[in-house]
């Protein structure tokens, strides 16, 4: 089915309408000739009723239409398209009179053609009246609807539709089937016409333009159809339109429906500013309740409190203090003033100072916990003063100070829609705080994030080493970034440098002293130094760089795979864990050794030895950091030195790689899942094969 | 946890560590040895014979205090490690910095024989 445009619908439904109301014209009018002339009409009745019946459809689809396109538009307009239409129609009504007035007298005022051509005017701008007025009732009706009522409503229109066909049936006019309908019409109409919804949203103002219109359309009903019913009585010729109960159906539902409107709106007048400051607190309410938004700050959000309790008390005069914030290095400063000057505020303040209830809490004497301070001061302007403190995260931020001119101007209701508009301040200012923080937060998330991947570059991705060795690593830190170190360095195809260190403490500073570490091992491991001296000229470097409490454990290790030797010295680093295959077991190399940056000066070589080992293939050599031996898990138990050591007395033919993961998992499974690691931990596993 | 007991005996000064020192309170840790430094205590004994657990912070804080001790000539003995703890000192070396004893008696002795 082809769908037309709307436009287009609204011009074919007046089209129509237009022609239905020629066709019934001229079907009435010929009737009517032929009733004068007494010639034997063809033409019956019915065929006048059923165009009268289809003019009423077709305006009746007509306005439906016209009014649910208008959905939006306000109540006022609505009322007033009602009353306009109710006017023009009685204008033209008034037009004829007028017309027949200047016609007085002459041959053609007598004419009952000219006279039913006229009624037929009048009937159709009546009809337009009636039709579009009962609908835009409807609209009003339906605002804010329930299920009911638009069952109500559904119900009514039905009715209507078939008291149009109830002159088909009962052809006798006024008789008691007639009466029955039109009473019961009439009190349908009476019931839906309690739904009056709408005229509390009404303004003061609109309330007034309201009853105007509501009496222009009442006036316009009511002589409208004292004229309808005028015709029947003056009139000897003529066709009877207006025996449709549907007719004086809509007739009674306008008038009862204004009648109503026009009442409730006449009562609500002295409550409406009421109903308006009760609109606007909670429009007061809404916009506090909004966090705030990007871009807005907690003086905007204070600006709207203010705003919001002066109009709910009636307030003449308030400012806002706003106290010092000590960790902001904020002074104390007057954020907001209002209708009052700032000498006058002074004035005040000090008056206040010197008055109980308000003198105890100005001074802060009182219980800080206060909630509100309602009194009378003795000023000339001034009699009652409502000051609320307002807090955010249980610290108070501010005072807000209310004046009135009249005596014990704050009641309870306004003291509660205070409070509550100040309670919903804080939360806003509150939400708007931690907002914050979590973005600041985040910023810092991501700049460790970067942290992360800087110190992740700086342990080395491949280990050196020759055919002699295998060797493979393993680090993990507790939080992003973590201390621990290890490294390695190929002086020559036969020569190498291992170290492996710790440094004290965890997170970013610990991350931030191992890189020193790392720039540290750089620089003097190109110097191919014995390890003793390595350490002392490291401990040099690094005591001037190090925070008075932080200090470095580190192990170095020279290897010479064609010598088979490895020399090493320990700076307070976890002894090494050897396996000898000659032996069958592993031990821990236990040497003298002291923490890089504990003793900063030249006497630190003192405290070091230097060890030295030779190798045969089969052995394994495993470096580590204390957070694998000190590994809690949770019972508080730690891993030990023990468990490290007969895990590779297990585990020493599998290769490097292997070694280092039954070690690392061996320590995953110790700890648990549940517990999170509170060290780093760091494993180099080295075993020789030739 | 930690909990921290100062206790004055004779003319030397007894720090009672309870519990374990780590990165979370060796900050107060510190306090009472710069509090004890603060009072011209130049005898300072403490007592670990309850001390569970020290991490690397907790190192971290008596050796930041070696060079204040030698500079002011306090002596600072530490007694009744336990056999973890004890290691703890000895990989990184501070027991050779440190005085360490086993009891009370011995620690005693090593506090008033400068």
């Amino acid at each position: 089915m082809v769908k037309l445009p709307n436009i287009q619908r609204g011009k074919i439904y007046i089209m129509l309408a237009i022609l239905s109301w020629l066709a019934l014209l001229f079907v009435d009018l010929v009737r009517l000739f032929g009733e004068i002339n007494q010639m034997e009409g063809d033409i019956s009745q019915e065929i006048t009723w059923i165009l009268e019946i289809i003019f009423f459809i077709i305006l009746y689809i007509y306005f439906n239409d016209s009014i649910n396109k208008k959905e939006h538009s306000n109540f006022l307009n609505l009322i007033w398209r009602a009353a306009s239409t109710g006017l023009i129609a009685t204008a033209v009504s008034f037009l004829i009179i007028y017309f027949y007035y200047l016609l007085a007298g002459s041959r053609l005022s007598e004419d009952p053609l000219l006279r039913n051509f006229f009624y037929h005017v009048n009937f159709a701008l009546t009809t337009v009246f009636l039709i579009s007025t009962s609908l835009l009732w409807k609209h009003l009706i339906l605002y804010q609807k329930s299920k009911a009522v638009v069952q109500q409503w559904q119900a009514y229109e039905v009715i209507l539709l078939i008291s149009m066909f109830f002159v088909l049936i009962n052809q006798e006019s006024f008789n008691y089937g007639f009466m029955f309908g039109l009473i019961f019409l009439i009190i349908y109409g009476v019931i839906l016409s309690v739904n009056l919804k709408w005229i509390p949203y009404l303004t003061f103002r609109e309330k007034w333009k309201s009853i105007l219109f509501l009496v222009i359309i009442i006036a316009c009903t009511t002589y409208l159809l004292v004229q309808m019913v005028s015709y029947n009585q003056k009139n000897i010729h003529f066709i009877n339109l207006s025996e449709n109960l549907f007719l004086l159906g809509i007739f009674a539902f306008v008038l009862i429906y204004a009648v109503f409107s026009f009442l409730v709106t006449l009562f609500n007048l002295p409550t409406s500013s009421v109903f308006e400051q009760k609109l606007t607190e909670a429009i007061s309410f809404q916009r506090l309740s909004q966090s705030i938004q990007p871009g807005e700050n907690e003086e905007q959000v204070l600006d709207i409190l203010m705003d919001s309790s002066m109009s709910a008390a009636y307030v003449d005069a308030a400012w806002l203090e706003m106290h010092g914030q000590d960790a902001e290095g904020l002074p104390a400063r007057v954020l907001h003033q209002k209708f009052i000057s700032n000498g006058e505020r002074q004035e005040l303040l000090d008056l206040l100072k010197n008055t109980e209830p308000f003198s105890g809490y100005l001074k802060g004497q009182t219980d800080a916990k206060i909630e509100y301070i309602n009194g009378k001061i003795p000023h000339e302007t001034y009699q009652s003063v409502l000051l609320i403190p307002i807090r955010a995260n249980k610290k108070v931020l501010g005072d807000l100070f209310l004046l009135k001119e009249v005596k014990d101007g704050f009641n309870k209701e306004m003291i509660n829609i205070i409070s509550t508009f100040v309670g919903q301040t804080s939360i806003s200012i509150d939400n708007y705080r931690l907002l914050n923080e979590a973005i600041k937060n985040e910023r810092y998330r991501e700049e460790l994030e970067i942290a992360q991947r800087v110190q992740r570059s700086l342990l080395p991705s491949e280990l050196h080493h020759n055919a002699c060795f295998e060797i493979d690593g393993f680090s993990a830190a507790a939080d992003e970034v973590g201390g621990d170190y290890y490294e390695t360095y190929r002086f020559d195809p036969d020569n190498f440098a291992l170290i492996i260190g710790d440094v004290s403490g965890k997170g970013t500073s610990a991350a931030f002293n191992m890189s020193q570490m790392k720039g540290v091992f750089h620089s003097l491991v190109q110097l191919n130094l014995r390890p003793k001296d390595f350490l002392t000229k490291a401990n040099n470097a690094l005591s001037r760089c190090l925070e008075k409490n932080n200090f470095i454990t580190t192990t170095y290790y020279t290897v010479n795979t064609r010598e088979k030797e490895i020399h090493f010295a320990r700076a307070g680093h976890c002894p090494t864990l050897f396996y000898s295959k000659e032996a069958g077991k592993s031990h821990f190399l236990d040497i003298k050794g002291m923490g890089l940056g504990i003793v900063r000066n030249a006497s630190f070589d003192r405290y070091l030895e230097e060890g030295k080992l030779s190798y045969h293939p089969g052995d394994v050599m495993v470096l580590y950091t204390d957070g694998i031996v000190e590994a809690k898990n949770e019972k508080g138990q730690e891993f030990g030195y023990d468990n490290l050591r007969c895990l590779l007395d297990r585990f020493h033919a599998l290769s490097a790689r292997e070694i280092r993961m039954e070690i690392i998992t061996a320590v995953y499974s110790f700890v648990g899942k549940d517990i999170l690691p509170d060290d780093d931990y760091s494993l180099l596993a080295i075993k020789f094969k030739a | 946890m930690l909990s921290i007991n100062k206790a004055a005996d004779r003319d030397h000064l007894i720090i009672e560590l309870n519990g374990e020192v780590d990165a979370s309170n060796s900050v107060e840790l510190d306090e009472v040895i710069q509090q004890a430094l603060s009072e011209d205590s130049n005898k300072i004994l403490v007592d670990g014979r309850k001390l569970e657990y020290i991490s690397s912070a907790g190192l971290g804080v008596f050796m930041s205090y070696l060079e204040d001790f030698q500079e002011k000539n306090v002596s600072f003995v530490i007694f009744g490690l336990n056999e973890k703890v004890l290691n703890v000192f000895h990989i990184l070396g501070l027991d050779q910095l440190i005085r360490i004893r086993q009891t009370q008696e011995e620690a005693e002795q090593a506090l008033y024989e400068v």
